[in-house]
C-alpha cells in the first residue's frame, strides 16, 4: 500500500475507505444483532405457543358452553324478541315521533348541564378568593360578599333548570318505554342466558391473530408501546423477599411462561402451561392462598424475578427429569442463587415460610409424614430444632436396664441393631463406613464392652410388681396382640420400615422380643408399662392377668435373628490404649497417662464408658445415668434448610460440591461416608450414627430439614392468630406425639391402624368431628378412664394416664377444629325432651333398635352393623350434633352403616308431624335425651368433671 | 497430560511464577537482539494460544478462563506479550540504525500529516471497530444474577476488579494501610512525578532501548512484573480463601495453607539471642518499641540511610547526573517499588511475616 500512500498521508485513504465501509458494516450488522438478542427472548417463544395453546383451549369451552345453553329458552326468547320487534315495527311512527321529542330534549339538557357545570366551576373559584379576601381583612368584603351569594343563587336555579328537564325527559322515556320496553326486556334476559357464551366469544375475538397482534405490536423496536407478549409479574407485598440488607415485596415473574396456572381447563397440557395441580388449596381466587397473595417463589424458591428456565434456578424432581434438563436446557447444577426451587416433592418444606409455629400443616401430607419421620427417627434428640424441643428421649430409659437385658444381647444389639430387628429406628453406631476396617474392630470391641458395662453398672435395682408370673396361652396371646391394638404403635410382620411408616414404628419393633427380654419384665410391663417407666408413652389396655400372660408368652415366642457376632477380643492393653487415647484428648499426655496408672481394671472400664457415651450421645436419646443435664452432641438444625452450600463440608464425597440437597442426602444415606479419603484419628472422625434410611425415608428428612429455615415472612404472611387456632396447633403436635394418629384417623391424617382392620366399622372411630359430637365432661372422663362403648370390637381404646394439661389440649382441640363455643353449654332439659312422645313413634318406626344396644346387644345381627347404646346418648353426645348425624351419617363419618332415613331433607319420606324432617330428626333426639342407665365413664363424686 | 498440568501447576506457584516473569523481563532485556524477531514474537503469541487451546480442554482451566468476568484478562496476556514484543522489537530496529548514524525510522518519514484524513479518519475507524468489539462482547458474555448481596456472607474468593487486582496481592504481603493506602497513593505520585525526574532527552517520540535502558527496564519491571503479571496472578491463580491454585486445579474450598509466618522481632530475639520478647516483660510502649527496635532500625536504614549510601556507591553517576533533589525523590520512589518484591521474597525464603510488627497499635510493616 506505500507506494499509493499520497505525499504528507500517513495511510493510503482508498484502503481507509474500504477499512471504514467494512467496519460500518461490522457495526451495522452487530446493532442488528444486539437488538436482535434484546428481543428474541426465552419466555416469548413460550408465550407465542401459549396464545395458539389458549385459542384452542377457549374454543372448546365455547363450544361446550353453547351446548349447554337452554335451547329451548334460547329460541322461545327469540321467538318473544321478534314479535316484540315487530311491534315497534307496527307503531313506528308514534315512535319516531318521541325519540324527536326525546332529541330535543337531550340538547337541551346538555346545553342546561354545562351551563349549571361552568357555573359552579367559576363560583368555587370566587369563593375561594372571597375566603381569602375575608381572612386577610381586604376592604369592600360586604360588596363582594353580596356578589358570593347571588352567585351561588345562579348556581342553584341553573341545578334547578336540570332538574326540571331531566324530568321531562324521565317522562318522554317512559312514554317510549310503553312501546319498546317488552322488546329491551327480552334482550336482557337473552344477554343473562348467552352471558358465558359471549364472554367467551369476546374473549376468543381479542386473542385471534391479527397481523397487528401479532407482528406488528410485538416487533423489535417498537414492541415498547403496547406488546402482547409482555413479561407477567405479580407483586406481593404480604410477603417478602429477603436481600439482605432489607426486606422487599416479592416480585414473581413466574406467570410469564406459566400462563394459566391459575386457571382451569389445562390440566392436560405439559409445563409450563398446565394448571396447577392442587387448585383449591394454592392459586386459585378462592383458596386460601390466592396468587395475588402468596405468589410462587415463597413455595417453590428459586428466582422469582427471573424469566429464563436456567435462571429461575428450577430443580429438577429426580434423575430422569435432571437429564432430560441437561439434554433440553443445558441444566446444571445450580451455583448462583443460594436457594433454588425445590423439587416438586419437598415444596410442602415451605409451608413453614408462614406456619412457622406449627408442627403439623394441613394439606401437607408429605411433610406432616416428613416431621413424623424426623421425630421416629428421633432427630430432634442431637440435633436442637425448634418446634420440637422438650420432647421426651426418643429412646427407651436404660437406668433399670439390667432387669431386662443381658450385656450380651446389648452389645450384639448395639453391633448392629438391624440385624437384629429389620425395621428399628436404633441406628448403627459402630462398624459403619468409617469404622469398618479390621484395625478398627479392636477399638469398637473396646468401646461396645465399655460402654455396656458402664450403662450396667449404672442401672438401678428393679423390683418387679409380680415376681413370678403365671404362663399363659401364646395362641390367644398372638390373637389378642393383633387384634386390641397393639399395631397400631408396634410392627409385627412387616420387613420394611418404611412400609410399615413412622406411626406403626411409634413403639419398638415386637419383632424378636422373645430373645431380647425374659418373659417376667413381658408380664410385668405388658401388666403397667408406667411401673417400670413412668414416662412412657406406651398406655396401658387394661387387660386381665390371664390376658397379659398370654400376650407376654407370645412375645416370648417372637424370637429371630442372633445379630452380628463380635468382631475381635480386645486384650485389656488394648481396652487401655483406646482409654489413654480418650483422655489425652483432654489432658496432657503425661497427666493422662498418671490417671490412668491410678485406675484400677474396673474403673478403667467404666471410666471409658462414661467417655464413649459421652462421644457418640448414647444419653440424648436414652435416659442414661450421669448425663442428666448433658447437652445433645448433634449441630442444631432449627435453620439448616437456609444453611448455604458452602458451609456444608463435601470433603471428598463423590457429589456435585453445589447440591445441596445432595449433601443432605448423601449425609444420610451414609452419615460417615465424608471421612472416606480423609487421614484421621479415630476421635476426630465422624459419629453420626447410621440409621440405614431408605430412599423414601431420605426424601421425607430432606423435607423436613428444608422446612427449618429462618425467620423472613412478616407477620401479615401468616395465618391470623387466634385462640381457637393455637388451640388446634398445639392439638395437633398432641395428637401426633401420643400417636393418637396410628390408630384414629383425624383431620384426614393417620389411621394406619385402620388398614389392619377388614371392616372400616370394627376399627378405631374417625375422630374429626369429635369436638361437634361428644360433650367435653364425658370426653374428658372417657380419655381418663375409657369405657366400652362397643362391646363388640375386638379393638380397644387404651387408657394413655395423660395429665390434665393434656387433656385439656385435647379437648379444646377437637372442640377447635367443630369450631365449638366452647366447653360450658347450657340446655334445657325441658325443652330438649319436649317431643319426646312423637319420637318414640318414629324410633319404633325406624327400627333404631335392630343394630343400637339398649341395654342389650341385638342379637341375629353381624358384628359390622352394631352400633353404641343410645342410652348414653343423653350424656356423651352434643344435643345440637344429633339432629346434624341423623341428617347425613355419612357425610360426617364416612364408611358408617348407620342409613341414611332422610335422603331428601327436609323433605320426608314419613307421615308424621305434617311430613316434616327438621321436626322428626328433633323428635328423635329428644326421645334419646329421655334415655337413661347406660354405661358411663364419669366417676361418681369425681370433682373435677363436675362442671355442667 | 496429567504430569504436564502437574508441571504447569508447579510452576504457577507464587514464587516460580514471579520469579519467572522477573527472569524472562531480564532475559528480554538482556537477548534484545533475538527478541526482536517476527519469529519469536508470533512463536511466543502462538505458544500462548496453543496453551490455552489445548488447556481449555481441562474443565477447570475452562472454567477459569471462560468466566465472563476472567476474559479480559486473557486478552490482556495476548496484548501485554504482543505490545512488550513489538516496543522491543522496533526499539532494537531502531538502536541499530542509530549506531549506523541513521536516526530513527520515525525521524525519516514526514514530521507532519493531514489532520483529515489521517487522524480524524483513522479515529473514527477506531471508534467504530471499538463498538463493533464492545457490543458483540456485550451479546456475548452476559453478566450473571445472583443472590443479592449480603456483607455478613460475602463471596469467597472475594476478589477486586480485575484493575485492582495487583493491589489486592500487595495485600498478601503488606498491612491495608501500606498496601491499600499508601503504596498506591506512591505510585499515582511517582508517576506524576517521573516527567520532573528523567533528565534524558534521547528516546523522545521513537522506539529505542539503548538510549534508555534504565528507564525501560525499570518501567518494565513495575508495569508487567508488578503490576500486569500479579493481576493475571489474581485472576486466575486465587482461589477460595485466597489460597493459591494452579491453572488445572480444582478449586477446593477446604484446601489448606499452613500459616508458619513470624515477625523479625522473633527472629532477633528469640531465635538469635534466645530470649523472650521484651514485650512480655515490660509493658506498654516501651516493651513494644525495644521488641520492634531491629525492624525499625531497618526500616531507617532502608528509607533514611539506603538512599544516601547508594547515591555515594552504586547510584554515583545518577547523583551527579540528577542533582540532589531528582535523586532522593527518584531513589525514595525506586526503594518503595523494590519494597514489593523484597518482602515477597523475604517471605518466600525466610517465612518473614513483618519487618516491624506492632498489633497494639495496628502499625505493621
Amino acid at each position: 500500500m506505500a507506494e499509493k500512500k499520497a505525499v504528507g498521508h500517513a495511510y493510503n485513504v482508498d484502503f481507509l475507505n474500504v477499512v471504514f465501509a467494512a467496519s460500518s458494516i461490522f457495526l451495522f450488522l452487530t446493532t442488528v444483532w444486539m437488538v436482535w438478542s434484546d428481543f428474541d427472548r426465552e419466555w416469548k417463544g413460550t408465550q407465542r405457543r401459549f396464545s395458539q395453546l389458549q385459542i384452542e383451549v377457549t374454543r372448546a369451552q365455547l363450544q361446550q358452553t353453547e351446548k349447554s345453553v337452554n335451547k329451548t329458552r334460547l329460541a322461545q326468547l327469540e321467538q318473544q324478541l321478534a314479535a316484540a320487534k315487530k311491534s315497534e315495527e307496527d307503531n313506528k311512527a308514534k315512535i319516531d315521533e318521541i325519540r324527536g321529542r326525546l332529541a330535543e330534549i337531550d340538547a337541551r339538557l346538555s346545553r342546561a348541564n354545562q351551563a349549571a357545570t361552568f357555573a359552579k366551576a367559576t363560583y368555587d373559584v370566587d369563593r375561594y378568593a372571597f375566603e381569602v379576601a375575608r381572612d386577610k381583612k381586604e376592604a369592600n368584603i360586604e360588596e363582594r360578599q353580596k356578589k358570593i351569594e347571588d352567585e351561588g343563587r345562579h348556581v342553584g336555579d341553573l341545578n334547578l333548570a336540570v332538574d326540571k328537564i331531566t324530568a321531562e325527559r324521565a317522562g318522554v322515556a317512559a312514554e317510549l318505554g310503553k312501546f319498546t320496553g317488552a322488546a329491551a326486556q327480552i334482550q336482557k334476559d337473552l344477554d343473562a342466558l348467552l352471558f358465558e357464551q359471549n364472554r367467551l366469544q369476546k374473549q376468543l375475538d381479542a386473542i385471534q391473530p391479527t397481523v397487528v397482534n401479532t407482528y406488528l405490536l410485538n416487533a423489535p423496536l417498537i414492541d415498547f408501546m403496547a406488546p402482547t407478549l409482555t413479561i407477567r409479574q405479580t407483586v406481593l407485598p404480604n410477603v417478602v423477599d429477603d436481600v439482605n440488607f432489607t426486606k422487599v415485596p416479592k416480585m414473581d415473574r413466574c406467570t410469564t411462561c406459566h400462563l394459566s396456572i391459575d386457571s382451569k381447563g389445562y390440566e392436560k397440557y405439559p409445563q409450563p402451561y398446565t394448571t396447577h395441580p392442587n387448585l383449591s388449596v394454592y392459586l386459585g381466587s378462592d383458596s386460601p392462598h390466592p396468587l395475588n397473595k402468596i405468589g410462587c417463589t415463597v413455595c417453590h424458591q428459586g428466582m422469582g424475578g427471573a424469566t429464563s428456565f436456567i435462571d429461575a434456578v428450577h430443580y429438577p424432581r429426580d434423575e430422569k427429569q435432571r437429564e432430560a434438563w441437561e439434554k433440553q436446557y443445558g441444566w446444571e447444577q445450580p451455583h448462583m442463587w443460594d436457594f433454588p426451587m425445590l423439587p416438586t416433592q419437598m415444596t410442602e418444606a415451605s409451608c413453614e415460610q408462614c406456619h412457622r409455629s406449627e408442627v403439623y400443616v394441613p394439606n401437607a401430607p408429605a411433610l406432616t409424614l416428613a416431621y413424623a419421620t424426623y421425630e421416629r427417627g428421633g432427630c430432634y434428640a442431637c440435633h436442637k430444632t425448634r418446634g420440637f424441643e422438650n420432647l421426651r428421649k426418643p429412646g427407651p430409659i436404660l437406668t433399670k436396664i439390667s432387669s431386662k437385658v443381658t450385656p450380651d444381647w446389648v452389645k450384639t444389639w448395639v453391633r448392629n441393631p438391624r440385624a437384629v430387628k429389620d425395621v428399628t429406628w436404633m441406628p448403627r453406631i459402630w462398624y459403619n463406613s468409617n469404622s469398618s476396617s479390621p484395625q478398627d474392630a479392636v477399638r469398637n470391641e473396646v468401646e461396645i464392652n465399655a460402654a455396656v458395662a458402664y450403662l450396667f453398672a449404672n442401672a438401678e435395682d428393679y423390683q418387679f410388681p409380680v415376681a413370678s408370673p403365671p404362663k399363659g396361652d401364646a395362641k390367644s396371646g398372638e390373637e389378642i396382640v393383633r387384634s386390641i391394638g397393639c399395631l397400631g404403635c408396634h410392627v409385627l410382620d412387616e420387613k420394611d420400615r418404611t412400609e410399615a411408616g413412622p406411626r406403626r414404628t411409634f413403639g419398638q419393633p415386637l419383632k424378636n422380643i422373645g430373645s431380647k427380654t425374659t418373659y417376667t419384665w413381658l408380664y410385668n410391663w405388658v401388666k403397667d408399662p408406667k411401673h417400670y417407666n413412668p414416662n412412657t408413652y406406651m398406655p396401658n389396655l387394661r387387660l386381665t392377668d390371664a390376658q397379659v400372660a398370654d400376650v407376654a408368652t407370645f412375645l416370648t415366642t417372637l424370637t429371630g435373628p442372633t445379630g452380628m457376632a463380635a468382631q475381635a477380643t480386645p486384650t485389656p492393653e488394648q481396652a487401655d490404649a483406646v482409654l489413654l487415647d480418650y483422655l489425652r484428648n483432654v489432658l496432657p499426655l503425661t497427666e493422662a497417662q498418671n490417671q490412668l496408672n491410678k485406675m484400677d481394671g474396673n474403673t478403667r472400664q467404666l471410666e471409658l464408658g462414661k467417655r464413649v457415651i459421652g462421644r457418640y450421645g448414647c444419653y440424648s436419646c436414652h435416659e442414661i445415668k450421669g448425663f442428666e443435664t448433658t447437652q445433645p452432641i448433634g449441630t442444631e438444625l432449627s435453620e439448616e434448610g437456609t444453611k448455604l452450600v458452602t458451609r456444608l463440608d463435601f470433603a471428598f464425597a463423590p457429589i456435585n460440591h453445589s447440591d445441596k440437597l445432595g449433601w443432605f442426602h448423601q449425609k444420610l444415606k451414609d452419615p460417615r461416608s465424608f471421612d472416606a479419603g480423609r487421614v484421621l484419628e479415630p476421635l476426630e472422625k465422624l459419629r453420626m450414627p447410621d440409621f440405614g434410611v431408605s430412599e423414601v425415608e431420605n426424601e421425607r428428612l430432606q423435607t423436613a430439614i428444608m422446612s427449618f429455615q429462618r425467620d423472613i415472612q412478616p407477620a401479615s404472611a401468616m395465618p391470623a392468630r387466634t385462640a381457637n387456632r393455637d388451640y388446634i396447633v398445639s392439638g395437633r403436635a398432641l395428637v401426633r406425639r401420643q400417636n393418637c394418629v396410628g390408630c384414629h384417623e383425624i383431620e384426614g391424617d393417620g389411621g394406619e391402624f385402620r388398614k389392619l382392620v377388614a371392616e372400616p366399622t370394627l376399627a378405631p372411630p374417625l375422630l374429626t368431628p369429635e369436638g361437634a359430637k361428644v360433650q367435653p365432661d364425658w370426653l374428658y372422663a372417657f380419655i381418663q378412664g375409657p369405657i366400652t362403648i362397643r362391646p363388640w370390637l375386638k379393638v380397644r381404646m387404651p387408657t394413655f394416664g395423660l395429665d390434665d394439661a393434656r387433656l385439656n389440649a385435647v379437648i379444646r382441640y377437637f372442640g377447635a377444629t367443630a369450631n365449638s363455643i366452647g366447653m360450658f353449654r347450657t340446655y334445657d332439659a325441658k325443652d330438649l325432651t319436649a317431643m319426646a312422645g312423637p319420637g318414640h313413634e318414629l324410633f319404633t318406626l325406624l327400627k333404631c333398635q335392630q343394630c343400637h344396644v339398649l341395654g342389650e346387644i341385638p342379637k341375629d345381627q353381624p358384628t359390622a352393623n352394631l352400633a353404641p347404646d343410645l342410652r348414653m346418648a343423653r350424656e356423651r353426645l352434643q344435643p345440637d350434633w344429633i339432629p346434624q348425624w341423623l341428617q347425613s351419617p355419612l357425610k360426617i363419618q364416612p364408611g358408617t352403616r348407620m342409613p341414611m332415613f332422610w335422603p331428601d331433607y327436609p323433605k320426608s319420606s314419613f307421615p308424621q308431624m305434617d311430613g316434616n324432617a327438621e321436626m322428626q330428626i328433633r323428635s328423635i333426639r329428644d326421645y334419646l335425651e329421655t334415655l337413661q342407665g347406660g354405661p358411663s365413664p364419669k366417676k361418681p363424686g369425681n370433682a373435677a368433671i363436675s362442671t355442667n | 497430560m496429567d504430569l504436564i498440568k502437574s508441571i504447569f501447576n508447579r510452576v504457577a506457584d507464587p514464587r516460580v511464577y514471579f520469579l519467572t516473569m522477573a527472569c524472562m523481563l531480564a532475559l528480554i532485556v538482556w537477548k534484545r537482539e533475538k527478541v526482536a524477531t517476527n519469529a519469536v514474537g508470533y512463536g511466543a503469541l502462538g505458544v500462548f494460544t496453543l496453551f490455552f487451546v489445548l488447556g481449555g480442554l481441562d474443565p477447570n482451566f475452562r472454567l477459569i478462563i471462560t468466566k465472563p468476568d476472567n476474559v479480559p484478562i486473557v486478552g490482556l496476556i495476548f496484548l501485554l506479550v504482543f505490545f512488550v514484543w513489538y516496543s522491543m522489537k522496533q526499539a532494537v530496529l531502531n538502536d541499530r540504525r542509530i549506531t549506523k548514524g541513521e536516526g530513527p525510522e520515525e525521524k525519516a518519514e514526514a514530521d507532519r500529516v493531514w489532520v483529515w484524513p489521517d487522524l480524524v479518519y483513522t479515529e473514527l475507524i477506531s471508534l467504530i471497530l471499538c463498538s463493533v468489539v464492545l457490543i458483540v462482547w456485550s451479546i456475548l458474555l452476559k453478566a450473571p444474577l445472583e443472590q443479592p448481596a449480603n456483607r455478613a456472607v460475602t463471596p469467597n474468593p472475594s476478589k477486586a476488579p480485575w484493575y485492582f487486582l495487583g493491589l489486592q496481592e500487595m495485600l498478601v504481603y503488606f498491612d491495608p494501610w501500606l498496601a491499600g493506602v499508601v503504596l498506591p497513593s506512591l505510585i499515582i505520585v511517582g508517576l506524576i512525578a517521573i516527567p520532573y525526574i528523567d533528565k534524558n532527552e534521547k528516546g523522545n517520540g521513537y522506539y529505542t532501548f539503548n538510549e534508555r535502558k534504565v528507564e525501560i527496564t525499570l518501567f518494565l519491571f513495575g508495569f508487567v512484573v508488578l503490576w500486569c503479571s500479579l493481576i493475571v496472578l489474581g485472576t486466575f491463580l486465587r482461589g477460595p480463601n485466597w489460597n493459591f491454585f494452579g491453572p488445572f486445579e480444582y478449586w477446593d474450598l477446604h484446601k489448606l495453607e499452613a500459616l508458619t509466618n513470624v515477625n523479625l522481632s522473633e527472629y532477633f530475639w528469640v531465635r538469635m539471642l534466645g530470649q523472650p520478647l521484651p514485650s512480655t516483660r515490660i509493658a506498654g510502649p516501651l516493651g513494644y518499641l525495644l521488641r520492634e527496635l531491629p525492624g525499625l532500625l531497618l526500616v531507617l536504614f532502608y528509607i533514611g540511610a539506603l538512599p544516601v549510601i547508594l547515591g555515594r556507591k552504586l547510584f554515583r553517576s545518577y547523583y551527579e547526573k540528577l542533582g540532589a533533589p531528582r535523586y532522593y525523590v527518584g531513589a525514595f520512589l525506586f526503594l518503595m517499588m523494590m519494597a514489593l518484591p523484597i518482602k515477597m521474597l523475604l517471605r518466600w525464603i525466610f517465612n518473614l511475616k513483618y519487618i516491624v510488627g506492632i498489633p497494639e497499635i495496628f502499625f505493621n510493616i
